[in-house]
């Protein structure tokens, strides 16, 4: 035989002995990130990390501009989706054993209740971060160049996220549960007061018809526990997936976080910079260039320096880790002290008095009270819509980057967030002392207190706002400000208001220790 | 136009006179002092006496007429005996004159016109004042007492202090409902069910139930003032006696303040009850 | 800075993870039942009497215990904490690894009847404030307090058994709740009266079913029932519920009303030997349907929780004037506009044979001599004069509509019975002799002097009532 021919043995005994490299050298292809060029090589070989730039601005990696909420945001999902698995394990999605395995997962399970906590926390948390990030995005002006559509997305990430909620809240088949499910129900029921006033339920009943469609029935049974608990754990999560994949593709594509265009570098930035590993004269030897792709919009390494720029390992990694360490500690600091409520097993015989939705649905519940179909359909809907529109209506792209764009805008939050505080609480004051058309014209016909509610002119009033700040300011981003400002004060008292100041019947009561019945 | 205006002065000095006090109590005095008028007054007493008392009070206001014992059934469901007042001995419960006085005839006439609620005695003011008047002096006459005995001064009662009912005034008045040893008879929470509750009985050996404040409502109505006169002027004839020389006026409106605040009757007690 | 602004944000976030991780393990190594276990198993070695208990003793291993009883559909935990419920030599020990009282567990063995069937309770919970469901813990069945917990027994055993074999307590609540009259207002399968709630079910009524606002101590449905027995507008402040306790019959009747609960005990678990059916004879069902507001029928008292007076039944002068019919039409039609409500077998659900032995029972006092009668239609009546008469006599009873009640002596003349069911001469009777033992005075005669002219114009003028709106 040939001497230098070896024999397969003998490969296949090196090949064994080399295995912990080559297996190692296939993982990590970059080698060590030592060198720009391997740190540079691990963020675009690794698919995870590939989603994000090379080199990141230093305006990103400033806490003070993005605040870590969409990365917030995005932790408490993933924490609540690993929670989610290992509850799955014990949960069983049917009406007589529902209750019970949460039952269980709390008492005998190891780690049961904490692992429950964690799951309802996240959850709760991430809606509270996801408008806390839409409104950093909204008061840098991020939604403009190019970011109109990742705008949009966003908008739906929002919505997916309440309807995770909402529909997490049910699973457990406590009165709650039960309960929620009833209200959500109507909610989904509520064109029937249209077509009521129209005469046209006999023919067309659209709300009897979707709530049907939602419950599986008439009433809530095993069917509606089954829908939801499918939306829960398939539709939703892979829907809030694939999308959450467009997200973040589209900030790659739109260039990166926005940062203002003018920028100055502080000192406290060189702690980000790594001396250049300069090796040649203008370009370092190793590198070469080739053309990728033809993007639209301004990219980091136009227009600026890119000295503003750095590497995105370790610099951004290294934050992007702080937070999500930061987040699970404080989801497990919270949860190890704050149990997620749980009530009777549901009875559809004892209606829970008052029986309120989950908390993030209790502003709508308030405009619920006082016309069904506006408070439950045609005032979100106006809403979403408005907010949706907000990249189209605004195209000053000038302060991009900017919070609240500049002094100007700063007085318009201020101003509008004031006149939203005291216009929305004198509304509610009113409407709760004098009552409403109801009270004082007990014949009225409905569709009048369907077109003019508290609710409707409060929303009318918000758009009148809005253009009266155009008109004066000249500026439709200073409108933009304004509507905004509104929203987000109209959604905290309202929910407030639903959430603590209503009980039994949903009448008025500054606390719930003062309701008649405990 | 004239004419008319004079019309008018004459209406109006007519009307000022009809409606004066002293016109009309001039009217009575002389009615009083008149035999003959007082004859036809008694007459007409008799009459709507018996028509309309006898059957409880019997002909000779002794107290047996044909109904006999009523019984009341209260709501803690202790039963309590009524039995027809006595006008032959002429001890009367409510009064506004000092204890062991006769009572005032305004007194008897409230009491006729009013009823007295937890016995049963129906309210009779669908009737005349002049009737009124002639039953009392009907009433009257069944005791020797009247002939007898000169009428006592009535007690009069100033408005009530504004603290009455207040968190304080409760307060004093609880200590002095337990000092005074209210609770023997009406219980420490005033349900009437005290130690000594089931062995109270009347001047005349019957048995009496202590007023529940929880449940009831006072026979001579429920305002602060009259719970101030019970005080004050006491029950003759029952065991509950006068405290108008035992507790200063300070003292009594402050106990006044505690019954109220048990009787439910204060205003923070309302607004609850609204609730 | 910044960079060390995140790396000490990852520094500190990680301690406190790990600590709270930590914590979180500590608390399930400590939980309240590994604790008393340990504190069992020590006790157990301690006090072990030669080598081989305490081997056997050293060999209990600590773990969460649990009874699945497949049948019941129950998995109960409690003897995590009480361990030592069926070891006799814990008889002494204190809660809670004592042993269980009396001789119910020799013939309810834990493994096959499990603790919630009878004790109620969260079974499933592994601490103690969940597990006996006691305050805020959102559990519809809390533990059955121990003087109420023969109510339990009731489920799968005769009374007679009861009665012989340790329960008393509950079969003196069912013979007060059959003599105290609940049934004359309140219905249980479909037989008594219409004017309390139904009591079907009542012992399986969860907590949310009751109005807590007044309950003393803590809101629990055992301290409502008990509570609304001593006192029931303390409670219910517009409750109508005439019922006066005696010390510890409240308690009594607590334990039966937990008796009466909707579910089914398998059939295997129920022992029911003897069938007792209580006594149907008149005296028991008068006490059954009509003594919570007539008493024994002798007087008639003035009710203030009613605000009218309940009519004497049984009393002689009653009788004398009312036949047997007149009385059973008066059951079985019930006085309109009273709290006397009809007791026809369509609304009452009561047997018209049993209306029979009540009215037989109720008529039992007459003395046979019939009042000399009154032939109200030898007279001419002039309803002119008969309402003088009633608006000087009788309205200051009955009132001027004779709607009597609201604190009106009189009876409501205006109902349908008066006004249909009775005849004139029964009416006038009752003017004319009056009724002793109740308010009503002889009118006639020797009484307050009326003529029989003028009783036969009253009762044309009462009679007129009835048609006018």
């Amino acid at each position: 035989m040939d001497g230098t021919k070896q024999s397969g043995l003998v490969k296949f005994k090196d090949n064994l002995f080399t295995v912990k490299d080559s297996l190692l050298g296939s993982f990590i292809r970059s080698g060590a990130p030592t060198s720009d060029r391997s740190r540079t090589a691990i963020m675009f070989n690794n698919f995870f990390l590939h989603v994000q730039t090379v080199k990141t601005h230093i305006n990103t990696l400033r806490p003070s501009y993005t605040l870590g909420m969409g990365l917030i945001a995005l932790f408490l999902m993933i924490i609540a989706f690993i929670s989610g698995i290992f509850l799955m394990v014990y949960y069983n999605p049917s009406i007589e054993n529902a209750f019970n395995s949460v039952k269980d997962i709390n008492f005998v399970v190891s780690g049961g209740k904490l692992m429950r906590n964690v799951h309802k926390w996240s959850g709760e948390a991430m809606i509270i971060f996801v408008l806390f990030h839409m409104t950093r995005v909204f008061y840098t002006s991020s939604y403009l160049r190019g970011r109109e559509f990742n705008w949009l997305i966003g908008i739906v990430l929002l919505v997916l996220t309440f309807l995770l909620n909402l529909t997490g809240y049910m699973l457990p088949w406590d009165q709650l549960s039960y309960w929620a499910l009833v209200i959500v129900a109507n909610i989904i029921a509520a064109p029937l007061e249209m077509t009521d006033i129209m005469g046209v339920t006999k023919y067309f009943d659209i709300g009897g018809i979707s709530k049907e469609l939602f419950l599986g029935g008439l009433v809530p049974g095993k069917e509606a526990l089954n829908r939801v608990y499918l939306f829960h754990i398939m539709l939703l999560p892979a829907a809030i997936l694939i999308i959450l994949g467009v997200h973040f593709w589209r900030i790659r594509k739109d260039g990166g976080l926005t940062r203002p265009d003018k920028f100055d570098r502080k000192d406290t930035d060189t702690t980000y910079i790594t001396p250049p590993d300069k090796t040649g004269d203008i370009f370092p030897t190793y590198k070469t260039y080739g053309l990728m792709e033809l993007a639209k919009g301004k990219t980091p390494a136009v227009d600026n320096d890119v000295e503003n720029t750095v590497l995105s390992w370790p610099n951004l990694l290294i934050a992007e880790l702080a937070v999500m360490m930061f987040t699970l500690a404080a989801v497990v600091a919270y949860s190890f002290y704050i149990d997620a409520p749980l009530k009777e097993l549901a009875n559809p015989a004892i209606p829970e008095n008052p029986a309120k939705a989950p908390w993030y649905f209790l502003g709508l519940q308030e405009l619920v009270g006082y016309s069904a179909f506006m408070g439950g359909q045609g005032i979100p809907m106006a809403a979403l819509l408005g907010l949706a529109l907000i990249p189209f209506l605004d195209r000053e792209s000038e302060h991009t980057g900017i919070w609240f764009s500049n002094k100007q805008g700063l007085t318009v939050t201020i101003i509008s967030f004031i006149v939203g505080t005291v216009g929305l609480i004198g509304t509610l004051a009113f409407t709760i002392q004098y009552g409403w058309f109801r009270n004082w014209w007990p014949n009225i016909p409905q569709i009048v207190i369907v077109m003019i509610n508290p609710g409707t002119i409060w929303l009318g009033f918000v758009m009148i706002w809005s253009l009266a700040t155009i008109k004066i300011t000249g500026s439709t981003r200073m409108g933009a400000i304004a509507l905004f400002t509104i929203f987000l004060v109209s959604y905290i008292i309202l929910t407030y208001t639903g959430t603590v100041l209503r009980g039994p019947n949903w009448d008025f009561f500054w606390s719930q220790s003062e309701w008649p019945i405990h | 136009m004239r004419v008319f205006k004079i019309l008018a002065l004459f209406m109006a000095i007519a009307l000022l006179l009809i409606s004066s006090p002293d016109f009309i109590s001039a009217q009575d005095e002389d009615a009083e002092y008149d035999d003959a008028a007082y004859e036809a007054l008694l007459e007409k007493g008799k009459e709507y006496y018996n028509a309309r008392c006898e059957a409880c009070h019997g002909a000779d206001g002794d107290g047996k007429g044909f109904v006999d014992i009523i019984r009341v059934s209260e709501k803690n469901g202790r039963v309590l005996e009524i039995y027809p007042r006595d006008f032959t001995v002429g001890v009367y419960k409510f009064r506004s004159t000092a204890t062991g006085c006769l009572p005032d005839d305004k007194d008897l006439m409230g009491t006729v016109k009013r009823g007295i609620t937890k016995s049963l005695m129906p309210p009779q003011d669908n009737i005349s004042s002049e009737e009124t008047e002639a039953v009392v002096e009907y009433v009257k006459s069944f005791s020797e007492r009247y002939e007898e005995e000169d009428p006592c001064d009535q007690i009069s009662v100033a408005d009530p202090p504004v603290w009455v009912a207040s968190e304080k005034s409760i307060e004093k008045g609880k200590k002095i409902y337990k000092d005074m040893k209210c609770w023997e008879c009406h219980g420490d929470l005033g349900k009437g069910d005290g130690p000594k509750s089931n062995d109270i009985t009347d001047d005349w050996g019957k048995r009496l139930l202590p007023f529940n404040f929880v449940t009831g409502e006072l026979k001579r109505g429920s305002t602060a003032e009259n719970v101030y006169m019970t005080f004050t002027a006491g029950l003759d004839g029952t065991g509950m006696p006068s405290y108008q020389d035992t507790l200063n006026e300070e003292d009594r409106w402050h106990l006044v303040s505690y019954t109220l605040k048990l009787m439910g009757l204060t205003e923070s007690d309302k607004k609850t009850a609204s609730h | 800075m910044h960079s060390r602004f995140y790396l000490s944000l990852l520094l500190i976030s990680s301690l406190v993870l790990m600590m709270f991780i930590g914590m979180g393990v500590y608390r399930e190594m400590t939980s309240e039942w590994k604790t008393y276990q340990t504190e069992y198993k020590n006790m157990l070695v301690r006090n072990a009497e030669d080598d081989a208990a305490r081997k056997r003793a050293e060999k209990l291993e600590i773990g969460l215990r649990q009874n699945y009883v497949a049948s019941l559909n129950k998995s109960d935990r409690c003897m995590s904490c009480h361990i030592g419920v069926e070891n006799p030599y814990m008889a002494k020990a204190d809660q809670p690894f004592t042993l269980h009282s009396g001789d119910y567990i020799e013939n309810h063995p834990v493994d096959k009847f499990g603790c919630t069937i009878c004790h109620y309770g969260q079974g499933r919970a592994t601490n103690k404030k969940e597990a006996h469901g006691k305050g805020h813990t959102h559990w519809d069945y809390p533990i059955i307090p121990t003087k109420y917990i023969q109510s339990a027994c009731a489920k799968c055993h005769d009374y007679k058994m009861l009665q012989e074999e340790g329960a008393e307590l509950v079969v003196k609540g069912e013979k007060l709740f059959r003599e105290k009259g609940c049934r004359g207002c309140h219905k249980l399968n479909g037989v008594g009266g219409d004017l309390g709630k139904a009591l079907d079910g009542i012992g399986s009524k969860p907590r949310a079913y009751y109005a807590m606002k007044h309950v003393v101590g803590e809101h629990t449905a055992y301290n409502w029932i008990k509570q609304h027995f001593d006192d029931p507008r303390a409670i219910v402040p517009t409750s109508e519920m005439r019922v006066f306790m005696e010390e510890d019959e409240s308690d009594l009747l607590t334990t039966y009303i937990f008796s009466i609960r909707e579910e089914e005990m398998p059939s295997k678990y129920r022992f029911l030997k003897n069938i007792v059916t209580p006594p149907r004879d008149g005296e028991s069902l008068y006490k059954m349907f009509c003594v919570a507001c007539h008493g024994s029928g002798k007087i008639s008292v003035y009710d203030e929780i009613f605000d009218r007076t309940i009519p004497a039944i049984t009393n002689p002068p009653f009788l004398r004037s009312a036949d047997n019919k007149t009385i059973k039409n008066i059951v079985m039609e019930g006085r309109g506009g009273t709290q006397m409500t009809s007791w026809k077998t369509t609304a009452s659900g009561l047997k018209e044979e049993d209306v029979d032995k009540i009215v037989e029972y109720v008529a039992s006092s007459r003395t046979y001599e019939r009042p000399e009668p009154f032939n109200y239609l030898e007279f001419q009546t002039n309803i002119d004069s008969g309402m003088r008469l009633y608006n000087n006599r009788c309205s200051y009873c009955h009132g001027k509509e004779g709607k009597g009640g609201n604190r009106q002596l009189g009876i409501n003349l205006k109902n349908s019975t008066v006004q249909q069911v009775l005849d004139p001469e029964f009416l006038a009777l009752t003017i004319r002799d009056g009724r002793e033992g109740t308010p009503m005075p002889s009118f006639g005669g020797d009484g307050l002097g009326l003529s029989d002219q003028n009783i036969a114009d009253v009762v044309a003028y009462v009679k007129t009532f009835g048609k006018k709106k």
